[in-house]
């Protein structure tokens, strides 16, 4: 009778667990309770009206309440503030009225908000009251020369417009009547379930529903950008409407997803809650929400469909429906009108890119795993014997000892200060991977340390929460707690650090946080953190706070002195202060090669102008002209990195042969030779937000024709890039906006702007161009990117 | 190249302004020694500056003059105005390390702060000060040279006795294979004729059992008649019950939903699970069938592992089921070297072992120089009987009966046994053993290694295999030599999850004895290793090491000149 058991083994050896993306593991709207609720309210069906309108300590402030016929089911009134900002910056908080006691205190994200921001507020004075024929009565207050925001009272919408008669729209909230906001109840009615199930898991929902809803509408939109991170085009497809194929939501949520699809409005590792909308008539105006809990958003047809409100109003708009599982309304209105001016707006809340050293914006080399000492040395040496300059080589998690993060595998790493030294010696860094999860084992000192302090998230029970994750089972750092972090940051001194030296620098992985047995692949929702807050209330800024307690730490080991750098996979508004990130785990097809331009177009378009996409694609094998056309593309990457997963085969660039060594080694040249000019821009991120690789309608805002491409981009002001994304590609149409010249990057040839070239395709570049009337600055030599500042200075003029 | 790009644009008319070495002012002070970083091969073509003030850049594209020969701004495309700076990308720098070889370097380590010439030369605007270490490496390199030369010396001599003994040992096989193969003729109808003569007294026999059998069945007819209608029926019954029985066993229960149905899985098995999907490792639920019943289950992975290693041999090594029947044939004549035959194949960590010398030994009986002898006797024998032994006698004689059976016996077993030799032997002469034959003693030789748990084995011309503790895992089947032989390639080894099948490539190096080295995985599942051998020690490679030494030892005196 062995016979049968025997067969079953065979079978479960067999069975492979998953190929692809696995779209029932995740919630859509529909298995999401409050998104299906938020999307089929009507139009109008909001009840408040603003009531007790007044200017209080420097803000407009008024209450919100139901109408009286509304009498079923009374509820209390909530608390409504406006805010001016320097630079055309208005901001709008809503929450439950703290006076009368609510349950529990809706979550505020802290720490995202850069301290100088307050700084920048404009002390209201006044408000005037008017009476609209349409609208009624507005209560309107100053918030720049050129812009004033404005209240209606009833119904409640709050909108920015431009002075003057007739102002404009620019910016507006509920003007379709869908806010709605579920406050906390004390308890459950009858007959009411607040456990929510998703497939195995049950969450237990201690508070009920309190999830927010609202329209937010742009005026003279005839695009909007924006709202990472998805694999999807930069101007954002309407996913409802009359017209539109009946589509999911653009979901923010972190998530860990395994291979992840490259057309979708699925939710990946990070998320910002940030809209971006430009259109040839006005410009940009920009709208950000601060809220780290499940949000999904709905972008509506452009054309005003019927199911909307017929707004007062000849403008051309954007209706967009944003739905959120928890918190308060903290809403920021950018004015623009330029799109750079939006992205400044947005920074000057959020913060500045952190301007990275020169050394890190080069190129970068890594695999999981670059098994040991002698690989890495390997690696390292075959770089300078095919004469190509890197200046990072990285290390995964098979480094430590048993996926224990801050250790080394005794037997693959032994001297590992050494080995680091050496490469330093060249001038050359280390990166290695520290992830939040932490491994439940007691002579692991880190784990010893946090659990024994209480440093853990904790279970709804109160225990310390405990997951799977790759060092099996683990318990999950709780970064909110400033006290947590700092006792984090401590870890990374050379001396805490047991084998490490001032030239390694640190990865953050995994960060979403990934629970691989968890929901979704990650934390239940009502796990508790610092301040008794639920997981569900913070989840997207997770990653965030983890990745800002290690570039703190780092900045901590250099004494202020060496900047830090940091790459994580999870982020959130803010995370542009802390490092680089990039678009997770991609895949080695075209199409995701295609995708990454605008994946980091958006990036770039909210803040996260350091990011880039795994050169090469992280999942499977390239072939080798993919591979040659991604070094090409990915040398024009703010951040620059070749990557695999351990089951695919070595891919370092001088493995194929010696003509494609030759091109590969072309394509990061080029990087070396434009590292000024990289560096030049991201000093212009760090001072005014804009981004390192824009939207060429950020460069052009009055040309239609770039408004929805995002094949090419610029790198700065001065260098258009266009990705060839095909196999065997023998010629490329590229659209050279403006009516300046043009320059071949490689040959110098000029072409007229504002025309369509159908150019011949080269098998040793990707077509781009250098903009006529534009500074940019080159050099010729490089080894690693430090070595040397001789340089040419090219100007034209 | 791009840079020169711009340089047109200058031509073109734009109006560009350049900067030059802006921030160090070092780096355009002139050259001490103008031809700095020439290589000698160079040092005519500079010589043009003797006869002209300009000279064209190699590649023809442009000119220049000596004043812009290494003034640290890149002119000629190609780099030729600037064998001793950094200026253009894509130029050489020469060093000449008097005391060790010279070195080529890539314009972009001139001045780059590292010292990369022994002699210094590459570093000389003053910045890094370069220790001249050429002695010291040249020492050092022309010892490491020495001792290479030593072994190669060495190592062809070994490699030359290889070769004749691999020829003689040749020779003698083929010798043996066509004396084998006569004898396969002459034996082949001799064992025909007593097979027929075998079934004929068979035939006769059976008759003759069932005419008695016939008489004995007719007494008993009437009173069997009903009870063989009742044991049929049961038969029946009992071969129902055999078929549900395979039913169950053919199929597990629930297989359908094991693999993905993660709703009825424990946390941690949910997150094994989820995780081997980027770590491609097998999920550890079978551990948990371990944990309930570890005997049972001890039992069904000893079961599995047989049935693979059974599916091996049958799909891989059908080719060598002959050698496998020439084992067991011979386990009556002799037990004790068969059980040393399946030690040296499968166990023997002793490498050299050879397993040919067994085979020959077992051969001896038949393909010793009694050879001859034994065939006249047998064909003889086989003679005397046929005419001996009568037709149709009824009954037949059971003596010479039985004497015809053994005399069938023996020589067919004979017959089979030179048969497989013939195939086993002519399997191993068309083997590709190299241009010399200088694999020979490769052939029925596993060299193995062991690093960390895992112990590596590789049979040329066979398999390489990666062996932990009980498990074996097949890391390729021979394929061929590659590049002109000196590596050694196994493809189609086991699969991997979610990856290729595993493969494993073998470099050969010149070793004074055959040794298994190194064995690394660059990419998963595709794995490497070095073996040393006396096979590639090749005369013309040691030649060449010699010629080098010469040459190094040729610019010593210069050294101690210079010093």
């Amino acid at each position: 009778m062995g016979k049968l058991p025997c067969a079953l083994l065979f079978f479960l050896l067999f069975t492979n667990p998953a190929f692809s993306w696995k779209k029932e593991e995740f919630r859509n709207c529909d298995q999401t309770p409050f998104c299906k609720r938020a999307r089929s309210r009507q139009p109008g069906a909001c009840p408040l009206t603003a009531t007790d309108v007044s200017i209080s300590g420097g803000d407009l402030v008024a209450k919100l309440v139901a109408k009286e016929t509304n009498q079923e089911t009374p509820t209390k009134p909530l608390v409504l503030k406006i805010s001016a900002y320097q630079d055309g910056v208005m901001r709008l908080k809503i929450d439950e009225d703290p006076d009368l006691n609510p349950r529990k205190k809706r979550f505020e994200v802290p720490d995202v908000i850069v301290p100088e921001f307050s700084d920048k507020k404009l002390w209201l004075q006044s408000l005037k009251e008017e009476e609209e024929e349409n609208s009624g009565l507005i209560s309107v207050v100053y918030l720049s020369d050129g812009y004033e925001g404005v209240i209606r009272h009833d119904p409640f919408e709050v909108f920015v417009r431009e002075r003057g008669e007739n102002g404009k729209k620019v910016l507006s909230l509920n003007s379709n009547g869908l806010f709605d906001f579920e406050q906390i109840k004390d308890k459950k009615d009858e007959n009411e379930d607040w456990e929510e199930k998703f497939r195995t898991h049950t969450d237990s929902r201690p508070y009920g529903p309190q999830s927010i809803s609202f329209d937010v509408s742009f005026y003279g939109a005839d695009f909007v950008y924006g709202i990472p991170e998805h694999a999807t085009s930069l101007a954002l497809k309407p996913t409802s409407g009359s017209g539109v194929e009946a589509s999911e939501p653009y979901r923010l949520f972190n998530l860990d997803v395994f291979e992840y699809i490259h057309d979708s409005p699925f939710g990946l590792y990070g998320s910002i809650p940030f809209m971006i909308s430009h259109g040839k008539s006005r410009g940009s105006s920009g709208f950000f929400w601060l809220n780290a809990a499940e949000m999904q958003i709905d972008v509506f047809n452009g054309n005003n469909s019927n199911e909307f409100l017929k707004l007062p109003s000849d403008q051309k708009r954007i209706d967009t429906l944003w739905m959120s599982e928890a918190g308060v309304v903290d809403a920021f209105f950018f004015v623009g009108p330029a799109p750079k001016d939006v992205v400044r707006q947005y920074t000057s809340v959020t913060g500045p890119t952190a301007l990275p050293q020169l050394f890190s914006i080069a190129y970068h080399q890594c695999r999981w795993n670059y098994r040991d000492e002698e690989d890495v040395y390997n690696v390292d040496s075959k770089f300078d014997e095919h004469d190509i300059p890197y200046d990072v080589l990285w290390l995964d998690i098979e480094h430590t000892d048993g996926k224990k993060y801050f250790t080394w595998d005794k037997m693959l790493f032994p001297n590992p200060e050494e080995m680091q030294n050496k490469l330093a010696a060249k001038g050359r860094r280390m990166v290695t991977i520290v992830d939040p999860h932490i491994k439940r084992d007691d002579s692991y000192f880190i784990h010893e340390e946090a659990s024994k302090k209480g440093y853990y998230v904790k279970d709804k029970t109160g225990n310390d929460f405990d997951g799977w994750c790759w060092p099996g089972s683990s318990s999950y750092l709780d970064m909110v707690d400033p006290k947590i972090r700092s006792w984090w940051g401590e870890k990374f001194s050379c001396k805490n650090y047991v084998g490490s030296t001032p030239s390694l620098y640190i990865w953050n992985d995994m960060n979403e946080p990934s629970v691989f047995n968890g929901p979704e692949v990650t934390m239940p929702r009502d796990a508790l953190h610092y301040g008794d807050v639920e997981h569900r209330e913070l989840h997207n800024a997770y990653g965030y706070y983890f990745h800002m307690a290690t570039a703190e730490g780092l900045a901590k080991r250099g004494k202020g002195q060496d900047r830090p750098f940091v790459l994580s996979r999870a982020f959130f508004p803010g995370s542009q202060r802390y490092g680089a990130v990039w678009t997770g785990d991609n895949t080695a097809e075209w199409e995701h090669l295609r995708v990454s331009v605008p994946m980091i177009l958006t990036l770039g378009l909210t803040g996260m102008s350091f990011s880039g996409a795994d050169v090469g694609g992280f999942f499977g094998n390239p072939d080798t002209e993919l591979l040659i056309r991604w070094y090409q593309l990915g040398a024009f990457y703010p951040f620059f990195r070749g990557h695999a997963h351990h089951d695919t085969k070595r891919r370092e660039p001088w493995l194929f042969g010696e003509r494609n060594t030759e091109l590969m080694r072309e394509a990061i040249h080029v990087r070396y030779m434009l590292l000024p000019y990289f560096y030049t821009l991201f000093r212009e991120a760090n001072s005014s937000g804009t981004p390192v690789a824009r939207p060429l309608w950020m460069e052009f805002p009055s040309d239609e024709k770039t408004f929805s491409n995002d094949e090419a981009f610029m790198v700065g002001n001065s260098l258009l890039v266009q990705g060839i994304y095909t196999q065997g590609a023998k010629h490329a149409e590229v659209y050279l906006p403006g009516d300046q010249p043009w320059y071949d990057f490689k040959n110098g040839n000029s072409y007229k702007g504002g025309e369509t070239y159908k150019l011949d395709v080269l098998e040793d570049s990707v077509p781009s161009f250098i903009r006529g009337g534009t500074i940019y600055l080159e050099r010729t030599d490089f080894d690693v990117a430090l070595l040397k500042w001789q340089m040419i200075l090219t100007l034209w003029l | 190249m791009k840079f020169f790009g711009l340089l047109d644009l200058l031509l073109f008319g734009c109006f560009i302004l350049l900067i030059h070495g802006i921030t160090e002012s070092a780096a355009s002070s002139p050259l001490k020694d103008p031809l700095l970083g020439v290589s000698p091969e160079d040092e005519n073509y500079f010589k043009g500056f003797s006869t002209s003030s300009m000279i064209k850049c190699k590649d023809g594209s442009k000119k220049f003059n000596k004043s812009q020969l290494n003034d640290d701004f890149c002119d000629c495309s190609d780099g030729s105005d600037e064998p001793g700076t950094s200026a253009c990308p894509n130029g050489k720098f020469y060093c000449k390390n008097a005391g060790h070889s010279p070195l080529i370097l890539y314009s972009s380590r001139v001045n780059d702060g590292i010292c990369d010439c022994c002699d210094g030369s590459d570093e000389y605007d003053g910045k890094t000060k370069c220790l001249n270490t050429c002695w010291e490496a040249g020492k050092t390199a022309r010892d490491k040279l020495k001792k290479k030369i030593a072994t190669y010396v060495e190592g062809v001599t070994l490699r030359r006795q290889e070769i004749e003994k691999a020829k003689l040992a040749i020779a003698k096989e083929e010798g043996e294979l066509s004396k084998l193969k006569d004898e396969e003729k002459i034996l082949k109808p001799l064992v025909e004729k007593l097979k027929e003569r075998k079934e004929q007294i068979e035939k006769v026999e059976e008759e003759e059992r069932l005419r008695i059998e016939k008489e004995e069945n007719k007494k008993k007819e009437a009173e069997e008649a009903e009870k063989k209608e009742t044991k049929a029926e049961d038969i029946e019954h009992a071969h129902d019950d055999i078929q549900d029985n395979i039913g169950t066993v053919d199929q597990p229960p629930q297989d359908e939903n094991i693999g993905e149905d993660t709703e009825s899985l424990s946390r941690e098995e949910l997150g094994r699970r989820i995780a081997s999907r980027w770590t491609g490792e097998k999920t550890d639920q079978h551990e948990e069938v371990d944990a309930s019943s570890p005997d049972k289950d001890h039992q069904n992975t000893d079961e599995l592992s047989n049935e693979t290693n059974y599916d091996e041999e049958d799909n891989a090594y059908t080719s060598e089921e002959d050698e496998h029947k020439f084992d067991d044939d011979d386990d009556d004549d002799s037990k004790d070297q068969v059980d040393d035959f399946g030690t040296d194949d499968h166990y023997n960590p002793t490498p050299s072992q050879k397993l040919d010398s067994d085979d020959e030994s077992d051969f001896s009986d038949i393909s010793g120089t009694s050879g001859s002898s034994w065939l006249e006797k047998i064909q003889k024998t086989v003679k005397t009987m046929l005419d001996a032994v009568k037709l149709f006698q009824t009954p037949v004689n059971i003596s010479d009966a039985a004497h015809v059976r053994k005399e069938y016996d023996e020589s067919s077993a004979k017959l089979s046994k030179i048969q497989s030799r013939i195939s086993s032997l002519t399997k191993k002469l068309n083997q590709d053993l190299g241009p010399e034959k200088e694999f020979y003693s490769f052939y029925g030789q596993c060299f193995e290694t062991k690093q960390n748990k895992y112990v590596y084995k590789v049979c040329p011309f066979k398999q390489a295999t990666q062996v932990e503790g009980y498990s074996t895992t097949r890391l390729g089947s021979w394929e061929k030599f590659e590049d002109s032989y000196r590596v050694m390639q196994f493809l189609n080894g086991d699969k991997c999850w979610n990856g290729p099948d595993r493969s494993m490539k073998v470099k050969l190096r010149c070793g004074l004895k055959n040794e298994l080295t190194d064995v690394d995985e660059p990419s998963r599942c595709e794995y490497m290793a070095l073996l040393a051998t006396p096979a590639l020690c090749v005369d013309s490679r040691l030649k060449e090491l010699q010629d080098k030494l010469d040459s190094l030892n040729k610019q010593l005196p210069q050294l101690h000149d210079e010093l």
